[in-house]
């Protein structure tokens, strides 16, 4: 029954979001922020607690994993794509995952971060449930992944766009590869904006991304 | 009839997550079950053990939606209020950098790339 409630509500919020964003498309009204803004203020409001929304919710945030499953559709339906395009793929994102990890964690200290914090944010520019996978392998706190994953998604769907705009990014591939590596599914819905190609590349690097992190999780954990 | 279309296409990707799930048992890697369920997945649609009409709309939908699934941990910040301080402004300015280096190095790596792959092929 509660469970019943709080997916209505969300898929409610979720929608009049989407709705305001489309007529005032600035970055603050983004639904990611504004969805879960107008969700804590209704549940403050109406002396819901953080964790009785997020156990109410979990039927919501269970349909990441079966829509992580459902990524292989996509790469069935472009396989020829990715057979034309698979250095370029393997490339950029082997190099961007690196890059993702090293910016982080050179970042992170800079700012002083304690251990458990950098550990945890390394992973934050993959989709959240394997991102979460392998914050556990390397001994981070997965709860906190998650928080960090969803700021990158917000970050990247609002500044992912001007950084292709500065940099004159013209081809489908390089912008669909910068959203997915960047933002990964945030990214992605972003890149469904610009076109079917660009939302091709970004789902690939999405799903590149995480493959390719957890091969740097995998050797972080057997070499550290 | 197309959204019983859809919630029975999700129910039979969650036949491939379950089977993601039984064959992390059998494999020592640190590789998530859902990812699993998509290799599956791609392996019955590649064999022709299942058909793409099949998963077609659930998958789509999904795919689609996937913002409306995030809102719940992105309500669950609440619960770390070190993100609300002084640190947390650090981290989202971190955040913020690096995504702009990760995005940037991937655009131009890409676009070096696949010029230099059209230049190969002439």
């Amino acid at each position: 029954m509660i469970i019943a409630v709080f997916t209505i509500v969300t898929y409610l919020i979720y929608l009049l979001s989407k709705k305001i964003y489309k007529k005032i498309s600035i970055a603050a009204f983004h639904p990611l922020l504004l969805a879960p803004i107008l969700l804590i203020v209704l549940i403050t409001i109406t002396h819901v607690s953080a964790n009785q929304y997020l156990q109410g919710s979990i039927l919501l945030s269970h349909m990441l994993a079966p829509a992580t499953v459902a990524f292989a559709v996509p790469i069935y339906k472009n396989l020829p794509t990715i057979k034309k395009y698979l250095g370029t793929i393997a490339v950029s994102i082997t190099i961007g995952t690196l890059v993702a990890m090293i910016s982080t964690f050179l970042l992170s200290k800079l700012i002083h971060l304690s251990d458990d914090f950098i550990v945890s944010i390394l992973p934050r520019s993959i989709t959240t449930p394997i991102a979460m996978e392998v914050s556990k392998e390397i001994g981070g706190l997965p709860a906190l992944t998650t928080v960090f994953v969803i700021i990158t998604g917000i970050a990247g769907g609002i500044v992912g766009p001007k950084v292709l705009k500065w940099l004159s990014i013209k081809t489908p591939i390089a912008k669909g590869l910068a959203l997915g590596m960047g933002a990964h599914g945030v990214g992605t819905s972003k890149a469904l904006e610009y076109g079917k190609q660009e939302s091709v590349f970004s789902s690939l690097a999405m799903i590149f991304a995480a493959l390719i992190t957890l091969v740097w999780g995998t050797l972080l954990t057997t070499f550290i | 009839m197309k959204i019983i279309g859809v919630i029975l296409q999700i129910g039979f990707l969650h036949v491939f997550l379950f089977l993601g799930i039984v064959l992390k048992h059998f494999i020592p890697l640190p590789i998530p079950s859902s990812m699993l369920g998509l290799f599956l997945l791609f392996v019955a649609l590649c064999c022709n053990l299942i058909k793409l009409e099949w998963v077609e709309q659930g998958a789509k939908w999904l795919m689609a939606e996937l913002l409306l699934f995030f809102i719940p941990s992105a309500v669950g910040i609440v619960n770390y209020q070190q993100i609300f301080s002084l640190q947390g402004l650090g981290i989202i300015f971190l955040i913020l950098i690096s995504t702009m280096i990760v995005m940037g190095v991937t655009a131009l790596t890409a676009e070096k790339v696949s010029a230099r792959k059209k230049e190969e092929g002439h």
